[in-house]
């Protein structure tokens, strides 16, 4: 009778076996916390990515034809977070499979499927998504192919891969970017690419964190924070998107979890999650890639794909220190729009600023460049901008665009 | 379905507990009389006797728990609960204490706590087929709950029905063949199959829900037999031989069990019998030898024998009244048997449903 539960969770679980040290992984990570001596308070709080790690426990045991553990541990899994749905539903099953044999995942009695049955189909979608994140990892050392360029500057940096539900979160070493954790997330209920406003699409490319919000100000719905990001950016506004508080945020107190397409266009997070994550982030610098599905790269191989656009930004940069204004023009494109203005209305700006460096070559500081490639190639670039002979300059933010083998910008800017 | 069980059956439950413990000849007179009482509502009378008997013997676990089953049916939940669970600290070996705890958790929704009490009788005693029917249904009704929280499906909680509706709904009757309900029992089973006949279409995979009636276990359990069925709702036609032989088989195995004949008991059991739960052959032998030849004395009747022959697998279903020292179990068993050679071996034996 109890055997049919187990060919279930097989099929699911039979990938994880490189996985299997799911939960080990996250002890290991709470040790590396430790180790970074970050000032956390000893407040209490639950620990990021526990109930994830606590169902795929379960879903292995039964997998193992260990049903009595198993519902054990799904016992104590529900009582520590009731309103994990998913974990619900496994442990439903696991009671279920007591007395009759369970044939799928949330094998609901005839009696509540008609009323269920949207949710069931919710909840199966999310279980897949969080295994299929946790059987196709991203390869060892490798970095999402936008992070080209990070600065000490960017202490941190998030990517988000739609296809797989999943957030990673990484810390920026002096030896470079590190995975160092990931988690399950939501998106918006019609999918990716936001054009419109109340569209309830996610936007699709690179965004900076902007602000931390209050709690307390926030409505339950949004959970224990929210983490606002800059849609719509350059490349959106040039595009004509349209929309507006794009956040990364929890869950309400009724949901752990939301299933794979819920928000308006949000990235939803676990509050346990979304916590470590603003625990650990920072305002303005912190980059975050919204992606349908993460390209992987080798850091190497991120830095050789750079090089032409490095030789344009070093030769932008010597124009600018020449003095030259014609040369300097030549960099940037026919339709560059630096907030409303074209550039002929932004030119005499350019050209007062070229005064002022006369004489002085310019140096680019904390430089930082990201790549978003979709039917175009775009760079999105950060620098502070210092003369020579001065101990500090504005920091400047452009886009660039690629047009052939030329890459112009678009937008130049000062920010913070 | 369930909503026509009517209280008295919830009762007759707890009757038939406490019916058990009325076999010790010297005191089956005080026992008959508070049972009588009991069985015909004079609640109080039946306290008064009880605890004038318990004031001369107030460890005697019988009357204690005929005391239990009084103060539950009189409403005194908290008082009943506490009864029982003193019963199963003082006589940790009894099953039935166990099992009426958890008929008084559920009552309260308190389906973990039921289930805790229901895991404790069968592990007191794992053949008590009462508790593991209880247990189905407990497991079912958390099952239900935590569906209900996964889907969030707020209609449930507002759908709890008063506490001792639960009880009716999530507990079967467990009647003895000798109360007036019992003839419905077999009568159903002839009476059934054609009612039972859409059901195939409607729930095409072998899903015993454990709350549905107790007669067409026959279509719902053999999904390969009920098309069969549905064809020729009469049995299927076997030479009167072989239903003879396996009847005989399985009276014989019950025979053997009450002479506590190990060699003849174990051995009405096939090489392919799957013992219960994860137990080996061997554990299984040896924790039955000990069950059994520990007891003072042993009875096994069957009740409303039934067998039907397909080909050389026959299935055998019967009410078991088992009676050994001071416990009486009844339970409905099913056995099924194979035939091996010129015997009729038992190869998969459950209780309930």
């Amino acid at each position: 009778m109890k055997r049919p539960i187990f060919t279930l969770f097989i099929a699911a679980v039979v990938c994880l076996a490189t996985t299997g040290d799911a939960v080990a992984r996250k002890k290991a990570k709470a040790s590396i916390k430790t180790a970074h001596a970050v000032p956390v308070k000893p407040k209490k709080v639950a620990e990021a990515g526990l109930a994830e790690a606590r169902l795929i426990e379960v879903y292995q045991l039964a997998a193992q034809a260990q049903g009595r553990e198993a519902l054990t541990k799904a016992e104590s899994l529900v009582q520590d977070y009731p309103h994990f749905q998913l974990a619900q539903l496994v442990y439903g099953d696991l009671l279920a499979a007591r007395t009759r044999p369970i044939r799928i995942l949330g094998d609901v009695p005839e009696s509540m499927l008609k009323a269920a049955a949207p949710v069931l189909v919710e909840l199966r979608d999310e279980s897949q998504m969080r295994l299929k994140a946790l059987r196709e990892r991203p390869p060892p050392g490798a970095v999402p192919s936008q992070f080209l360029a990070l600065s000490p500057r960017n202490k941190h940096a998030i990517a988000v891969d739609a296809s797989r539900s999943r957030l990673y979160l990484f810390e920026n070493r002096p030896t470079g970017l590190a995975l160092v954790a990931d988690y399950y997330i939501s998106i918006g209920k019609s999918g990716l690419e936001k054009n419109a406003e109340g569209d309830l699409r996610t936007p699709l490319g690179v965004y900076f964190i902007t602000s931390n919000l209050d709690p307390k100000s926030l409505k339950d719905f949004y959970g224990s924070g929210a983490l606002p990001i800059n849609y719509p950016n350059v490349l959106d506004s040039k595009r004509g998107k349209t929309g507006r508080g794009i956040w990364l945020h929890g869950t309400p107190p009724s949901q752990f979890s939301r299933p794979p397409q819920a928000t308006d266009g949000c990235v939803v997070l676990a509050n346990p999650d979304l916590d470590q994550v603003i625990r650990t982030v920072e305002i303005l610098t912190t980059p975050v890639v919204i992606s349908q599905r993460l390209n992987w790269v080798t850091p190497n191989s991120a830095r050789s794909a750079s090089k032409p656009f490095e030789e344009a930004l070093t030769a932008w940069q010597n124009a600018k220190s020449s003095g030259n204004m014609d040369r300097l023009l030549s960099f940037y494109s026919p339709d560059f729009n630096s907030n409303g203005k074209t550039l002929t209305e932004w030119t005499p700006a350019l050209r007062s600023e070229l005064d002022k460096v006369r004489g002085h070559a310019i140096q680019l500081k904390d430089l930082s460049f990201l790549r978003w490639t979709d039917a175009a190639d775009t760079m999105v670039v950060t620098f502070g901008e210092v003369a020579d002979g001065t101990r500090s300059g504005p920091t400047k933010r452009q886009y660039w665009g690629r047009q052939g083998s030329q890459w112009k910008i678009f937008f130049e800017g000062v920010i913070g | 379905m369930k909503h026509t069980r009517s209280t008295i059956f919830a009762t007759l439950r707890l009757l038939t507990l406490a019916a058990a413990c009325t076999t010790t000849a010297a005191h089956a007179d005080e026992y008959g009389d508070v049972s009588q009482l009991l069985r015909s509502g004079k609640l109080t009378e039946a306290m008064i006797k009880a605890d004038v008997y318990l004031a001369a013997k107030p460890t005697d676990p019988q009357m204690r728990f005929l005391k239990g089953v009084i103060q539950r049916n009189a409403g005194k939940q908290a008082e009943a609960i506490a009864t029982f669970t003193k019963l199963t600290e003082d006589y940790p070996e009894l099953p039935e204490p166990y099992n009426n705890l958890a008929v008084l958790y559920a009552g309260q929704s308190q389906f973990d706590k039921a289930r805790v009490a229901l895991e404790m009788a069968i592990r007191t005693n794992p053949s008590y087929a009462t508790a593991h029917e209880n247990l189905g249904d407990v497991y079912a009704r958390l099952a239900s709950q935590a569906y209900n929280k996964a889907l969030q499906l707020d209609g449930a909680n507002a759908a709890v029905p008063p506490k001792l509706a639960l009880i009716r709904e999530v507990f079967k009757p467990n009647l003895k063949s000798q109360t007036p309900a019992a003839p419905a029992v077999p009568a159903t089973v002839v009476a059934k199959p054609p009612a039972a006949v859409p059901a195939p279409a409607a729930a095409p995979a072998p899903v015993t829900a454990p709350v549905t009636s107790v007669a067409p276990t026959v279509a719902a359990a053999k999904p390969a037999t009920a098309a069969a069925a549905s064809a020729a709702p009469a049995k299927p036609a076997v030479s009167d031989n072989s239903v003879k032989e396996a009847e005989a088989a399985v009276h014989a195995w019950a025979k053997a069990w009450a002479a506590k004949d190990m060699s003849a008991y174990l051995g009405a059991y096939g090489k392919e019998f799957d013992p219960p739960g994860k137990q080996s052959r061997s554990v299984w032998e040896q924790e039955r030898r000990k069950r059994i030849v520990g007891k003072a004395s042993i009875s096994v009747k069957l009740e409303n024998l039934n067998v039907t022959v397909n080909g050389n697998k026959a299935v055998a279903k019967f009410r078991q009244d088992y009676r050994a020292n001071a416990l009486a179990v009844s339970s409905r068993k099913t056995l099924e048997l194979l035939k091996t050679g010129d015997q009729w071996l038992i190869v998969k034996e459950s209780t309930g449903n």
